[in-house]
């Protein structure tokens, strides 16, 4: 029995040995983190400033799709940036983990904490726990349900980003002439349903416009894949696909050119995935443009944060800042596709 | 993993009727009336191996959605679904050892990511580092993502015999570590082939071309997923039925005890499945990322132990092991496929889907314990 233990321990061991290698390579030294919701420094080496350094909450989720991977790593180069805050990173897979988090951060005495919720009502009580313990808000993208919590709140606007696509995609029919579309959403969720509800009464004002098909593809490049093939096997005729994320457009357009009917439709994904953004830059006729939802708006957050403590002030600085900003959404075209193409993100 | 069924081990000898990959043709207009016969034969044989209930219920859905459906009837739209499946299917074949052996895989659809990532990692870095040329760097993603599937599926087995950890735990916990491991890789993003030739392997236009031509009559190929997938479930079937080792997987999950008695080598026989089902993952890893031309680190194979293993119960075998077919798998892994074609092609609400998978699932139980 003991020789069985000592078996599966050394198979633990190597395994996680391995793990460790596999992560050097692959970080070359960064600061690397449990995606399960574990914490780690990041940043300059662990040495503590002799002065007054700053602790400051990162919690995000994890990285389940394209667009949270391309939050984790804008986190991770803002942070590296401002190595005078001590920086507490976690990220977590769902709302009671990050609640948990939360937790976590306070038992390690942050002073602010800029955070992107999994979802905003469950998260609302525990940012007002924190709040309540004088530590400082930075509340990116998702915001609380309740007014007066987040010192800053930086919002992305999901209903722009399915207003101006959508307004993008049907002029553009309508000036070709095209009638025909098909739209595949992403995971059922407030963000999801803000953006095709917001598209979806543009599409209205368009009486031409036919809506063949709306399906979900779960902001997933094998889902969008699988359910374009099933789409185009369906409809005879698509004239134009508008799909909300460039996951799912990636795997849509994989399909269309299997299935050789590249020149019967062309689509707009979103998000500014780097793929997306280059496709739109080099004229592709399948990608004639694509919408901005930028990851990097957590870069912005946290260099907000990290300001406001450089000041060694922060509760000076919070009063002259703006409580609410919106993130506009942009829309990609050819001319500007450069200023959107960061190929050394993740994302 | 040997609870006391009590029930005799006498599965494996089967006769004659060697046609152990036939149930995969999906749909299709055809084929209802030709082959009375050889259906008889057919389905004897399914029904000796637990798989004639769902394979007749496949049968049936089938014919209703080609009635109702012009689309479903599309010669395109049965290689979709198997080449929509193939990659769980590949799974699903070793999942089906696994529990016929009386264990469990959970860690399946992560090791397929790891696998998928280091594949294409090891490709890319033979075509740009090592000087090697496009084929061979394919050549040496494929060999990386078995061989490593190989190890991987040992490591579990490992667990499982010498460590003596529960499957379900022990598989648990590669489950998150694995996962974990290529998503630290890949910084939780998409690791993507540099190397044009990887992706073709994979591409729904390659494969075995066909007499038949599209709905809008273009080629089609029976994909090299899709072979890949009929290949090793029909090589799995013949081991299962024919070879001593198959037996062995019989006897161990019916009765551990009992096979150690008349001589088996528990341990060794368990220890194997595992690794049998890991490099079949290996292999649904390969022809994944070479069909995404990328691996998605936090998506890539999600579920997939949930799809497979639902897939292998509906298919007939038992969850305590000992009975069971890889062919009954087949037909798990169609209805599964079938069904999520089905409500996209009817514009069914999608999210409904699952409730749907949830309904087979739970029938396929209740008509395995009504035949019991």
């Amino acid at each position: 029995m003991n020789r069985a233990w000592m078996a599966s321990l050394v198979s633990c061991v190597a395994l996680a040995a391995g793990a460790v290698v596999a992560m050097g390579v692959a970080l070359s030294g960064s600061g690397c983190e449990k995606p399960s919701g574990g914490t780690a420094g990041s940043g300059a080496g662990g040495e503590k400033a002799a002065g007054k350094r700053y602790k400051i909450g990162v919690s995000v989720p994890a990285a389940d799709h394209g667009w949270t991977a391309g939050v984790g790593w804008w986190a991770k180069r803002a942070m590296e940036l401002n190595p005078h805050v001590e920086w507490v990173y976690a990220t977590a897979t769902g709302p009671s983990d990050q609640i948990g988090d939360l937790d976590d951060m306070l038992t390690k005495g942050i002073d602010g904490l800029v955070i992107l919720a999994t979802e905003s009502a469950p998260l609302t009580p525990a940012a007002k726990k924190v709040k309540s313990q004088g530590v400082f808000i930075v509340n990116v993208d998702r915001g609380f349900v309740e007014p007066g919590i987040a010192d800053v709140f930086l919002e992305g606007d999901n209903k722009a980003f399915g207003r101006t696509s959508a307004r993008f995609v049907a002029d553009r029919m309508r000036k070709e002439g095209r009638t025909n579309l098909v739209i595949l959403t992403g995971i059922p969720s407030t963000v999801d349903t803000d953006r095709v509800t917001a598209g979806r009464e543009v599409f209205a004002q368009y009486p031409e416009i036919r809506i063949l098909d709306q399906q979900p593809a779960m902001w997933n490049r094998q889902r969008g894949l699988e359910v374009m093939q099933n789409l185009l096997t369906k409809h005879e005729k698509i004239d134009a696909v508008w799909a909300q994320d460039d996951d799912i457009m990636m795997g849509a357009i994989q399909a269309v050119k299997e299935a050789g009917r590249e020149k019967e439709m062309w689509m707009v994904g979103g998000a500014g995935m780097k793929e997306a953004v280059k496709m739109v830059m080099d004229r592709d006729p399948m990608v004639p443009a694509n919408i901005t939802y930028p990851p990097s708006m957590i870069a912005a957050g946290i260099q907000m944060a990290a300001g406001l403590v450089s000041s060694g002030r922060p509760g000076e600085v919070l009063r002259y800042m703006p409580k609410h900003l919106m993130i506009d959404v942009e829309l990609i075209t050819p001319e500007n596709a450069k200023d959107y193409y960061f190929p050394e993100s993740v994302y | 993993m040997g609870d006391d069924t009590g029930q005799p081990a006498g599965v494996g000898a089967s006769s004659a009727s060697s046609a152990s990959s036939a149930p995969s043709k999906a749909g299709g207009a055809g084929g209802a009336g030709g082959a009375a016969r050889a259906g008889g034969g057919l389905a004897r044989w399914f029904g000796r191996h637990g798989a004639l209930g769902p394979g007749l219920a496949l049968a049936v859905l089938c014919v209703v959605l080609a009635v109702i459906s012009p689309d479903f009837r599309k010669p395109e739209n049965p290689l979709n679904i198997l080449n929509q499946n193939a990659f769980v299917g590949l799974v699903a074949v070793g999942m089906t050892f696994v529990i016929i052996a009386g264990g469990i895989d959970l860690s399946v659809g992560s090791m397929v990511a790891l696998l998928g990532g280091l594949s294409v990692y090891a490709s890319n870095a033979a075509a740009s580092s090592w000087g090697l040329g496009p084929w061979a760097s394919v050549g040496v993603g494929s060999v990386v993502a078995v061989a490593g599937g190989a190890v991987a599926g040992s490591l579990n087995g490992a667990l499982v015999v010498w460590g003596r950890v529960a499957p379900f735990i022990a598989t648990l916990g590669t489950l998150a570590i694995f996962r974990s491991v290529i998503m630290t890789m890949a910084d939780g993003g998409e690791i993507r082939s540099g190397v044009p030739a990887y992706a073709e392997v994979g591409a729904g236009t390659h494969g075995i071309p066909l007499p038949i031509t599209s709905s809008r009559g273009s080629a089609l190929f029976l994909t090299y997923p899709s072979v890949a997938f009929l290949v090793c479930a029909a090589l799995g079937q013949a081991v299962l039925s024919y070879s001593v080792f198959g037996r062995r997987v019989l006897s161990v999950g019916d009765n551990a005890t009992a096979a150690r008695y008349a001589g088996v080598k528990v341990g060794r026989v368990t220890f194997a499945v595992y690794a049998l089902a890991g490099l079949l993952c290996g292999v649904a890893a390969f022809l994944l990322s070479s069909r995404m031309a990328s691996v998605a680190s936090a998506s890539a194979g999600k579920l997939y132990e949930l799809d497979a293993i639902a897939a292998v119960v509906i298919g007939g075998t038992a969850m305590r092991g000992g009975r069971g077919s890889v062919a009954g798998t087949v037909v798990g892994v169609l209805m599964l496929g079938v069904i999520t074609n089905a409500l996209n092609l009817l514009g069914a609400p999608a999210l409904l889907q699952d409730f749907f998978k949830g309904v087979i699932i739970i029938a396929a139980v209740l008509a395995q314990r009504a035949k019991a």
